[in-house]
């Protein structure tokens, strides 16, 4: 532990202080809950002039769309992660480069949901996250592929192979789409998991796995509603075989839930879920949606990364904590310029925001 | 020969002069690197936050005076002045192993500032204590020398 310490003093406190300043300009809860109550995309744009989003944005012309603002968000993030990836040496470079990876997961997930809905490739294209390690070209020959299970073949591995194969792919309903997603993003999440755990030691595991390892939980268990939701036979098939915090028993009941209500109520009375997803049978009743899951798993990283920050520095926890806490930001800009573009009041979006 | 009061004494000064500049390396080489990772993120911390710098190359000076004043004494050393010789070296010795210590203290508490100062810049006139609580170290071991050696 005291050598990790030592590395981290001498070789990454560069990064780590560059990492502390980009913090600075994190926006606030208070920032945030005031970009619902704009009333137009260029009003946003505007009030971002000063952040680090600004000079990406204000190239911007004011006829942007949505979907163009939500990608200069993302294309600033990308940018972000990239500029701590060039200062970082050794473990740290390669910790951030299996994060990345993570990205390719999710873009691999979209590519495959488009593929399935026959959407064209210049759309996936614009919303890929630039984040992601596979480059364009990798991705065009990826979606190339006709035949979705060679698709599958080509762009993962057994494992994700096994998880998709009892599963009907043509022609999904959105709620399929989101499980597809949430097993390859699982999928993404397993891989890093286990990096961390046999490549990080000390306290940089310590420190990092409570965020990774409840970001596995917390997609297993989006997995298990899904399935509920949809009413399928099989769902053990679709999780990812490694558990933090949710124990065999655990899953096993929410496994013979009877149904999704059932499964929350059960979810909710875990010893270390029930502080994350407290009232989520509330919130599924009022909006017969998991949307509010993506939030409260959300607010749960931001949680965690912000009680890193506040603790022991010079550790690989404060590059993912700061990492985590962009990606949250992004994806709460985006929240908030789609919202405010689809005419969505304040109280409509911001229960959308994780902050 | 290892007895003569000549030998302790310059080891003294050697000591004193050569860990004293590897605590000052010590201090900047953990500092320096912070500060300017948050310089590149906030230009404006920078010039408040090499104090850690400055104080830790002050470090490598109070070895330097201690050592000065050694070489001073050097010259009328007598073989039958052993008490002095020895006086020499402890002052030396002490002087560079706090002159270390202090360099290590004042790295981390530096590298510290600078990534706290980077974050929250009101941090800075709390967060610069330990800096100065890390210098006050050598200062302490720079006194006791400095008492020991003239």
């Amino acid at each position: 532990m005291l050598r990790d310490t030592v590395v981290h003093l001498l070789r990454d406190n560069y990064t780590e202080a560059k990492v502390r300043g980009k913090k600075r300009f994190l926006l606030e809860r208070q920032q945030l809950q005031s970009l619902t109550e704009f009333k137009s995309q260029a009003e946003v744009i505007g009030f971002l002039a000063d952040s680090p989003y600004g000079a990406e944005l204000s190239k911007l012309p004011d006829s942007a769309s949505a979907a163009e603002a939500e990608r200069t968000v993302s294309q600033s993030l990308a940018r972000t992660v990239e500029n701590i990836e060039a200062s970082a040496k050794g473990n740290v470079r390669q910790f951030i480069i299996e994060y990345r990876r993570r990205y390719d997961a999710r873009n691999l997930a979209r590519l495959l949901v488009f593929k399935l809905q026959g959407r064209p490739w210049e759309e996936y294209v614009s919303t890929r996250s630039p984040l992601g390690t596979l480059s364009e070209k990798q991705l065009r020959k990826l979606y190339n592929i006709e035949n979705s299970r060679d698709l599958i073949e080509e762009m993962a591995d057994q494992t994700l192979e096994g998880r998709l194969e009892n599963m009907q792919l043509e022609s999904p309903s959105p709620d399929k789409t989101a499980l597809i997603r949430d097993i390859i993003v699982g999928w993404g999440d397993e891989r890093f998991y286990a990096y961390a755990s046999n490549k990080l030691t000390g306290r940089d595991r310590t420190i990092c796995i409570p965020i990774i390892g409840s970001a596995i939980d917390l997609g297993n268990i989006s997995i298990i509603l899904r399935g509920k939701l949809m009413g399928l036979a099989d769902i053990r098939s679709h999780l990812v075989p490694v558990y933090w915090k949710l124990d065999a028993k655990t899953l096993e009941s929410l496994l013979t839930a009877e149904d999704i209500q059932q499964t929350l109520d059960r979810i909710s009375a875990h010893r270390y879920y029930r502080r994350i997803l407290a009232g989520s049978r509330q919130k599924y009743d009022e909006t017969k949606s998991l949307a509010f899951m993506e939030v409260l798993a959300r607010e749960h990283f931001a949680k965690l990364s912000h009680e890193i920050f506040l603790g022991i520095p010079y550790n690989i926890g404060v590059i993912l904590a700061f990492l985590v806490l962009k990606d949250n930001e992004a994806r709460n800009l985006s929240a908030v310029i789609s919202g405010i573009n689809a005419g969505l009041l304040p109280e409509q979006i911001r229960p959308l925001l994780a902050a | 020969m290892v007895s003569e009061p000549i030998v302790y004494a310059s080891l003294g000064v050697g000591l004193s002069v050569f860990l004293s500049v590897i605590g000052a390396s010590i201090g900047i080489s953990i500092s320096a690197p912070a500060i300017a990772g948050a310089g590149t993120e906030r230009p404006e911390i920078v010039s408040k936050s090499l104090i850690a710098t400055i104080l830790a190359e002050a470090i490598a000076i109070y070895g330097l005076v201690v050592g000065l004043l050694s070489i001073f004494r050097l010259t009328s050393l007598t073989p039958a002045d052993t008490d002095i010789a020895f006086r020499i070296f402890s002052g030396g010795l002490i002087m560079g192993i706090a002159a270390v210590a202090a360099g290590i203290g004042i790295g981390t508490s530096g590298s510290a500032l600078a990534s706290a100062t980077a974050e929250k810049p009101e941090l800075f006139s709390r967060a610069v204590v330990p800096l100065i609580l890390a210098e006050a170290l050598a200062i302490y071991a720079f006194v006791a020398a400095l008492l020991l050696v003239i």
